[in-house]
């Protein structure tokens, strides 16, 4: 094989979830009536925007050998936690801030810290304390949940400030606004992956953290500071939620957690990890959103999405062992 | 002669009950290459931790440069001027080559305050010390997953010749090497430390012991047993050194 189609081949092998997108968008198009449309498109991106902004931070400590099970639950505790304070209807005590822009950053804040709190609390046990990733951040995605149905009595808050409340309404090129906070945080975050030494650090705790260790990279810090910023990023995931369904419940977001998987692993993130970068689980996102989308269309019952995502995580794990020989035979 | 470059003093180190070091003490001078030898399980990886800031000791003193020294990480080690290249595990497979040889170091630019990294300034440098050490690797930008054993530890030992600092530690560097990368390897040591570079090398090769190493430092059962010149003693008293079997020319048993 001549280096120029070994290449070629490594750079698809590398985006081949991109490739995977941009087939199935075909198909869709071709064969799915009135698929083929701006809205239509617009609507993948906007529905993805949620799920997005969450993807990246389990990505994130996926990439490091980890695992934050917690997204989900601190999506909603931070959901709730604005939806509390910045909502006037139901368990909302409607806090209101002048001027009123404002309230845009403190909800936004408090969404962050929130969340950053609930990773800090996991980072603690798991990174500091050396206990298993899996069972604290399972122990937090239930006590979390717990804390929000407590505190939320069961009920909702409704009707979010309307000046918050701009952010889902506000259109921008056709996107709404938070999808267009999901993209930003994807460039954000792909370009702290792949061009700085933190996320150079993270990628290679993942694949070999002894070896980070004994090169003096400080291990315990980066670990600690990735599962605040999972957490950070739910807490966003969560504040966007809140906007998009102008309020709180307390079983805002159910699933969620199980789609962000879903994406990650469609996107090419290893659960070993060290393997897979951000833009991939971008385009995971839109992989699932696409197919809701088309499902939807098709007018077939809902009730078969979660059938057909399953089975496209496991074909996206087939296809990854797949791509592992490939890549063995061109080494 | 100067002040010696570290100096062990009555190093202990106990895992609950057991005692795998009971009191090591040496020194090594600048410039000189201490070959560590030792039967499986003497204490001689316990020792290059404890100096390379793995593991802390329960108790002794280490002087490095005259000065009282213990790392806490292996992050302190490295700022004190320590480098080390373990037998395992040293290397992120799942990234290139430029990145495993720059790992917790690399070049930085600043863009808008934050650091990026500046990868053509990396792979520069990277091309130019493994050209000097006469190391050829396909690409600078494949996954260390992809290359050969002898690769990998080619790697590792390039990275610390370039890097230098003032002391290396070696643990069996050259268990995956070939006959001719083995030889380059040694020369590479010599070339170390005759810019007034420490090295203290564990092998289990007794030739490569003799062909690189000025000094010989046996340790056998948490003890040093033997502390002899190259030059005034003999790969069989060695052995019985290392073996518990004392026999003139050992030198003194500390």
């Amino acid at each position: 094989m001549n280096p120029r189609t070994r290449r070629l081949l490594e750079i698809v092998l590398d985006n081949l979830v991109w490739f995977m997108l941009i087939f199935v968008l075909a198909i869709f198009s071709a064969f799915v009536p009135n698929f083929f449309q701006l809205g239509i498109f617009a609507n993948i991106i906007e529905a993805s925007s949620v799920l997005g902004v969450m993807s990246i931070g389990l990505a994130l400590v996926i990439i490091t050998g980890n695992m934050d099970l917690s997204v989900e639950s601190v999506a909603a505790l931070a959901a709730m936690s604005v939806g509390v304070l910045f909502c006037s209807a139901g368990i909302g005590i409607g806090v209101t801030l002048h001027p009123e822009w404002l309230m845009v950053p403190a909800s936004l804040a408090i969404a962050l810290v929130v969340g950053g709190l609930i990773g800090a609390i996991n980072g603690f046990f798991i990174v500091k304390v050396k206990m298993n990733a899996f069972i604290i951040t399972l122990a937090s995605y239930i006590w979390v949940r717990g804390l929000v149905v407590a505190v939320s009595g069961g009920r909702s808050a409704q009707d979010l400030a309307p000046s918050i409340r701009w952010f889902g309404i506000q259109r921008v090129l056709g996107i709404p606004l938070t999808a267009w906070i999901a993209i930003a945080c994807f460039v954000v975050f792909s370009l702290i992956m792949a061009k700085t030494p933190f996320g150079r650090h993270l990628k290679m705790i993942g694949g070999n953290e002894q070896a980070t260790f004994r090169a003096g990279i400080r291990v315990t810090r980066n670990l600690l500071i990735a599962f605040i910023l999972a957490g950070a990023i739910a807490g966003m995931a969560g504040w966007l939620l809140t906007i998009r369904t102008s309020g709180a419940t307390a079983n805002l977001g159910v699933g969620l957690l199980f789609n962000a998987f879903a994406a990650v692993v469609i996107g090419g993130i290893s659960l070993k990890g060290g393997v897979g970068s951000l833009p991939g689980v971008y385009a995971g996102v839109l992989l699932l959103s696409s197919i809701n989308t088309a499902i939807n269309l098709m007018g077939l019952p809902a009730n078969f999405t979660q059938v057909i995502h399953g089975l496209l995580v496991l074909a996206a794990v087939l296809l990854d062992t797949l791509k592992q020989s490939i890549r063995h035979k061109l080494a | 002669m100067s002040e010696p470059l570290l100096v062990l003093d009555n190093i202990r180190k106990n895992y609950g009950a057991i005692e795998a070091l009971k009191g090591i003490s040496f020194s090594i001078d600048k410039g000189e290459v201490v070959a560590l030898l030792g039967d499986n399980g003497a204490g001689k990886s316990t020792l290059v931790k404890i100096i390379a800031g793995g593991l802390e000791p329960t108790s002794g003193r280490m002087l490095f440069e005259g000065k009282e020294f213990r790392a806490r990480s292996p992050a302190e080690a490295k700022d004190a001027g320590i480098e080390t290249v373990y037998q395992d595990l040293s290397l992120c497979t799942n990234v290139d080559v430029v990145a495993n040889f720059f790992m917790g170091r690399e070049i930085t630019r600043k863009f808008l305050g934050i650091p990026v990294l500046d990868e053509r300034a990396m792979e520069r440098e990277v091309a130019e010390a493994l050209a000097n050490a006469g190391t050829r690797i396909p690409s600078l930008r494949t996954n260390v997953e992809h290359l050969s054993g002898g690769q990998r530890q080619a790697i590792e030992l390039n990275r610390f010749v370039h890097w230098g600092g003032k002391l290396v530690l070696l643990d069996e560097p050259f268990a995956a090497l070939g006959v001719e990368q083995t030889r380059r390897g040694l020369e590479m040591i010599r070339h170390v430390a005759n810019q007034g570079i420490g090295v203290v090398i564990i092998t289990h090769i007794m030739q490569q012991a003799f062909q690189v190493a000025d000094r010989i430092v046996v340790i056998r059962q948490g003890v040093v047993a033997g502390d002899v010149a190259t030059s005034q003693t003999s790969p069989d008293a060695v052995i019985n050194m290392i073996t518990g079997e004392a026999v003139a020319g050992a030198g003194p048993v500390g």
